[in-house]
């Protein structure tokens, strides 16, 4: 069946999330989304699976008015959404996943006791019919990120839709459980079944989708058969690299030096994802880390804070050897962190201002904490970075998100580092704050400080690094001495 | 606290809210409400039974109230951490079996022993979960029947008397009108709050309650300062079983039973939620004081001893109802 769409607006507060969005998708074909993050891809893709609905805009499904308002209901009238998280109840049977929504069905009436040997035909059938050779027997621990994707296809299929909507249902996958991903949607194809989907990853759209809509921060930009564009413009339309001119601060020379790198690593590996990496920050510069999520940055950020063992490899400072072997080691060799997940990692938001930018090195006088000295710490501190704050005590919960990740970032500076690494410093941080945050960062670099930066905006990685590594599935493949001529796709192409 | 030095804000922070003066004013509420409540049950007391509010009943409630404060102490910065002992009044009758072991041979300085024997329990406690990465509830509720099963073992089931003068002068004699044993828990209460207040380990208490992963991430030495936190609960629990065999004037199987669920109501009816990150010990000494006034109170009034536990449960369930602040905690378990 045919699904279009047309002028779809979407706002959540203050954010315009999608504006005059309008799609096509036409019946047996499938179709990609594609954009940067935030550019209001799963919006509109949740919008079309009735999970959202739109503030205006209409939509027609073979022609009739469609206008679900719930999952259900776009269910039942024949479009199925697969989430991007993986939601897959890993204590259940592989069977029982498929049909979580509808179980009762599947159950004796008054005594609920499930039919299970139906029930894992059924599931199988469904499992067939997408293609995969997974057995509803199998152990449901032993199956990967790839194969639960499956099932969670397996899941939609089961209520037979016409339409099939998949959100980032490759972020996570590594590429032998993309390929697996891909074969089930040609699968589906074939069977007439419409199909729409989400994606990051260039090369795997060009393989996939005949044709495809270019979304930018919730504008709608183009929409072409795949057959008729060339993948640097789809690059140029996706990123319009104009926009954050001027953000980011001019780069100070770098001092030629002959003294040892503030950082050498070589040959690291670890855990998983990081395979083998080398490379040396020198102070007073700022080296960027472009990868995909996975692809090895947050893996050598933990191994360098000693949040995870090196597997294999050695890391020296300051021409000195460095065992990492714990956070709190790292902080003592002058080595600042600031995760990525700052809710969870970077920010207790139950405490105040002061309590998280003293948290790694509490003033004291004698054995006792000094209050006074904290107070004058978060006083420079919050006028440096340019906190904005009622006072030093007001719960960090109070702030917005970039003032929040201002205080992390105070937290690093406070021990006055040697050694600075930045996991995504500006994730969920408005503009204002951003600029704020990159002035910092440059004035720091200027002073003396080595900064790793990792990042997934790619106008960021471009805009900040003095120098810029790309990482691949745990290894680097591409290294760029200087970003003054990069454009964003010449980064993106070796990402992928 | 002092109030906060106001920053300059180069934009208005949060915008204005209208209710925040009413928001400001329930907060307050709620602070003062251990407090309150304290008052509140004094004066009910008082008209139930006059007696209640004489000098010696006062004094012989809190004597009564230190063991218990002694522990809560402790307590407060476990569950302030995020973790939870339940094997303290275990510890307690360990320590005390110690103390009268000793005190023949070392009279006052049997407190020595005491303490390290508690220490050291409560140091195993602490392997065990920052170590050892068992959750603290399982891991004493273990080392809580072992302890007692130790005590059972050594002494048989057969109390063990205290009979060294200079030992029970010290520790339950009264100086100047007050019991020694309210001043020794008086001036560890005044020790634990400077800890909590003012030293680096206080507040990597309250940060591994907080956010544990923050505050590994950050450099905070988590398993030690777990091991610590243990280590000085069980060193006050051995203050605790000493006072209580001066008391008692014996070390038996059976004393500090049930010592771990008072400790914890008194914590927690004193303003320190079960999800850590907050505490405070002024709060711990008025839960342990509307604990120990609770008790006693229904006696002197003349209430039913079967009916008793069933209002001591309700009222401690309406403490932590009104008290406990939903906002700042967030998911309750």
């Amino acid at each position: 069946m045919t699904l279009v769409a047309t002028g779809l607006n979407k706002q959540f507060g203050p954010t315009r999330a999608a504006s005059n969005v309008s799609i096509t998708l036409r019946t047996g074909t499938v179709h990609a989304i594609v954009g940067e993050n935030g550019a209001g891809k799963s919006t509109t893709l949740r919008m079309l699976g009735g999970v959202l609905r739109p503030d205006s805009g209409e939509m027609t499904l073979d022609g009739a008015p469609y206008a679900p308002n719930s999952a259900l209901d776009a269910t039942h009238k024949g479009v199925a959404l697969v989430h991007q998280e993986i939601t897959i109840n890993r204590s259940l049977s592989i069977a029982e996943n498929i049909f979580i929504g509808d179980l009762r069905l599947h159950a004796w009436p008054l005594l609920g006791v499930l039919k299970r040997k139906k029930m894992a035909a059924l599931a199988q059938a469904a499992l067939d019919r997408i293609g995969v050779k997974i057995s509803v027997a199998a152990n449901i621990e032993r199956l990967n990120l790839g194969e639960l994707k499956c099932i969670e296809i397996a899941r939609a299929i089961s209520s037979n839709p016409k339409t099939l909507l998949l959100d980032e249902s490759t972020a996570y996958l590594d590429h032998r459980e993309v390929d697996a991903v891909l074969h089930v949607m040609h699968q589906l194809k074939s069977q007439g079944i419409t199909i729409g989907f989400v994606s990051h990853h260039l090369s795997e759209v060009l393989a996939a989708a005949d044709d495809l809509t270019i979304l930018k921060d919730g504008q709608f930009v183009a929409s072409s058969s795949v057959a008729n564009i060339e993948a640097n413009e789809i690059h140029r339309l996706m990123v319009g690299r104009d926009v954050l001119q001027g953000t980011y601060p001019t780069r100070s020379p770098l001092p030629s030096s002959a003294a040892a790198p503030a950082l050498r690593a070589d040959k690291v590996a670890v855990g998983r994802e990081l395979n083998e990496i080398s490379l040396e920050v020198r102070r007073g510069e700022i080296l960027g880390l472009a990868g995909l999520k996975g692809a090895g940055a947050e893996a050598l950020f933990a191994g360098i804070v000693g949040d995870e063992p090196l597997r294999h490899g050695r890391l020296q400072l300051e021409g000195k050897d460095y065992h990492p072997s714990s956070p709190r080691a790292a902080w003592q060799h002058g080595i600042a962190h600031l995760p990525g997940d700052r809710g969870n990692e970077g920010l207790i938001v139950s405490f105040s201002v002061l309590d998280n930018l003293v948290m790694a090195r509490p003033p004291t006088v004698g054995p006792f904490f000094s209050m006074a000295r904290a107070r004058a710490m978060s006083n420079d501190l919050i006028k440096l970075i340019g906190i904005r704050t009622s006072s030093v005590v007001a719960d960090c919960r109070s702030l917005s998100g970039g003032n929040m990740q201002k205080v992390v970032l105070g937290k690093c500076l406070a021990v006055g580092p040697e050694l600075l690494l930045l996991n995504n410093p500006t994730r969920g941080v408005d503009v204002g704050a951003r600029e704020e945050i990159y002035r910092i960062m440059r004035q720091k670099a200027t002073e003396g400080l080595a900064i790793l930066l990792s990042s997934e905006d790619m106008p960021e990685l471009i805009g900040m690094s003095d120098r810029l590594m790309v990482l691949r599935q745990g290894v680097m493949v591409r290294e760029f001495d200087s970003l003054d001529n990069v454009e964003e796709h010449d980064i993106v192409q070796y990402m992928t | 606290m002092n109030k906060a030095i106001t920053t300059k804000p180069r934009a208005s922070a949060a915008p204005a809210r209208e209710d925040d003066s009413k928001l400001q004013w329930i907060d307050l509420l709620r602070r003062g409400f251990p407090l309150i409540f304290l008052v509140t049950l004094i004066v009910v007391f008082t008209i139930m039974s006059p007696r209640f509010l004489s000098l010696s009943n006062l004094s012989s409630v809190l004597d009564e109230g230190t063991v218990l404060l002694v522990t809560a102490l402790g307590m407060t910065f476990i569950i302030m951490a995020g973790s939870i002992d339940i094997s303290v009044g275990a510890i307690v009758a360990v320590s005390a079996l110690v103390a009268a072991l000793t005190v023949n041979t070392l009279g006052v300085l049997a407190i020595i022993p005491a303490v390290a024997v508690g220490a050291v329990c409560g140091c195993v406690n602490g392997l065990l979960l920052a170590v050892g990465k068992v959750p603290s509830f399982i891991a004493t509720l273990g080392t809580m029947v072992v302890y007692r099963g130790l005590v059972l073992y050594f002494t048989r089931g057969a109390p063990v008397s205290i009979d060294d003068d200079a030992f029970l002068n010290t520790y339950s004699g009264i100086s100047f009108g007050i019991p020694n044993s309210v001043m020794i828990g008086l001036a560890l209460a005044a020790i634990a709050w400077a800890v909590i207040n003012f030293t680096v380990f206080g507040r990597e208490v309250r940060a591994i309650g907080g956010g544990e992963r923050v505050s590994i991430l950050t450099g905070i030495s988590v398993t030690r300062v777990k091991i610590l936190m243990y280590v000085l609960l069980g060193g006050l629990c051995g203050v605790a079983g000493l006072l209580q065999g001066a008391r008692t004037m014996a070390a038996t199987s059976q004393l500090g039973l049930g010592l771990e669920l008072d400790a914890i109501a008194a914590v927690v009816v004193g303003g320190t939620p079960l999800t850590g990150g907050l505490g405070s010990i002024v709060g711990t000494l008025l839960g342990v004081l509307i604990i120990t006034l609770l008790s006693s109170g229904m006696n002197m009034a003349g209430v039913d001893p079967y009916l008793q536990n069933i209002i001591k449960g309700v009222v401690l369930i309406a403490a932590v109802f009104i008290n406990i602040d939903r906002k700042k905690i967030g998911i309750i378990k």
